[in-house]
């Protein structure tokens, strides 16, 4: 499947879940599809958002958080599934795009491309329930379960390493704005306090 | 109260509700002290900059957290501390061994105990020794004003103030 058609899939189930995505193909797909304010696009931190992810669900325990992580980003910090696992939090669902390739980098070979199964690294991490799903119509099928399911759920999304791909982010904004209009976004849909009374 | 025992009750203080640790023979006393209290849920992570990341979620969700660990593991993960918190402006609470120190002759620590300072200050990371008893009370003070500085923040705990024998 293309990571495109992926996105859209997984955006018409994303109900109310609080998006994190990796910085690359990740975040640029999903700004594409979604534009949505209420999800934060890594822009630095390669390796880190799954576990980012994880800070925010432990903090917002009653809202599903979803990370649509990167290959790349999954190799830089495997250490993430045995983080994560160790924790269990029911309402995350860690999501991987797997292309087998550094699709913003000219598509150079992922580490170990052929030989790798990540799914079979997240059990062995300790995650109950992991997937891979390497089609549309498996993938809109299964995540009604998916998203029903408590988490952690590991679920490896195998798609085409693509030559015509966002070469920049999409987003007209990044940073700093992101922090904020994410930060004021995750108010208005939660009614926590992210930021104090002056600000910061 | 021990020292470790105040720190833990200074972080509460401060509205800490989320810690993320790495080991560290300097900080495991206040390690264990956190996971012993329910005022602050503990997430053990794999390396350093797991922690970082940790807290930068949590600050999202509104809660506030702190990042524990040793002063080799801030080396390690400053870049990444830079690309994450730097480029996002996100502020988060280091609590860090000032291991390489002149009491600390662990030769492992030798080169943290040179160069960290220097690294934090290339980055623009501040940061703030803590080497008297007294000094424990500016906790909650120190965590108010990291968040108006929009990025990591390190706390070290000396070994004078530890007491340790490590």
């Amino acid at each position: 499947m293309k990571a495109n058609e992926c996105m859209k899939v997984l955006a018409k189930h994303r109900g109310d879940a609080v998006v994190v995505c990796a910085l690359g193909m990740a975040a640029n797909e999903w700004w594409a599809v979604t534009r949505s304010e209420d999800s934060f696009y890594m822009h630095g931190g390669m390796g880190l958002a799954s576990t980012f992810a994880l800070g925010l669900a432990l903090a917002i325990p009653e809202t599903p958080v979803w990370v649509i992580n990167s290959d790349g980003g999954l190799c830089m910090n495997t250490g993430t599934l045995l983080t994560e696992a160790g924790q269990q939090p029911r309402n995350m669902k860690h999501f991987v795009v797997d292309n087998q390739c550094y699709q913003t980098v000219e598509n150079m070979p992922m580490v170990n491309q052929d030989g790798a199964d990540y799914t079979m690294m997240a059990r062995g991490a300790g995650f109950q329930r992991a997937v891979t799903i390497d089609n549309l119509d498996e993938l809109d099928r299964k995540l009604p379960e998916i998203v029903a399911a408590p988490g952690p759920y590991f679920i490896r999304l195998r798609i085409e390493a693509e030559t015509d791909y966002q070469r920049a982010p999409p987003a007209n904004y990044e940073g700093p704005e992101m922090k904020y209009r994410f930060g004021r976004a995750m108010e208005k849909k939660l009614g926590i306090k992210v930021f104090g009374p002056r600000g910061f | 109260m021990d020292v470790n025992d105040r720190i833990h009750a200074q972080l509460v203080k401060a509205g800490v509700k989320l810690a993320a640790s790495l080991p560290d023979d300097w900080v495991n006393t206040l390690i264990r002290r956190v996971e012993r209290g329910n005022e602050i849920r503990h997430v053990r992570v794999g390396r350093e900059a797991e922690t970082i990341a940790i807290c930068a979620g949590a600050f999202f969700g509104g809660v506030r957290s702190v990042a524990i660990f040793g002063n080799t593991g801030l080396l390690t993960c400053t870049g990444e501390m830079a690309t994450l918190c730097l480029r996002h402006m996100i502020p988060v609470f280091c609590i860090v061994s000032g291991r390489g120190s002149i009491d600390d002759h662990k030769v492992y620590q030798e080169v943290q105990g040179r160069r960290t300072i220097p690294l934090l200050q290339a980055y623009d990371y501040p940061y703030k020794i803590v080497d008297k008893d007294e000094e424990i009370d500016d906790i909650p003070n120190a965590y108010e004003w990291h968040r108006l500085q929009k990025r990591p923040f390190i706390l070290f705990l000396t070994k004078k103030l530890l007491g340790t024998k490590a």
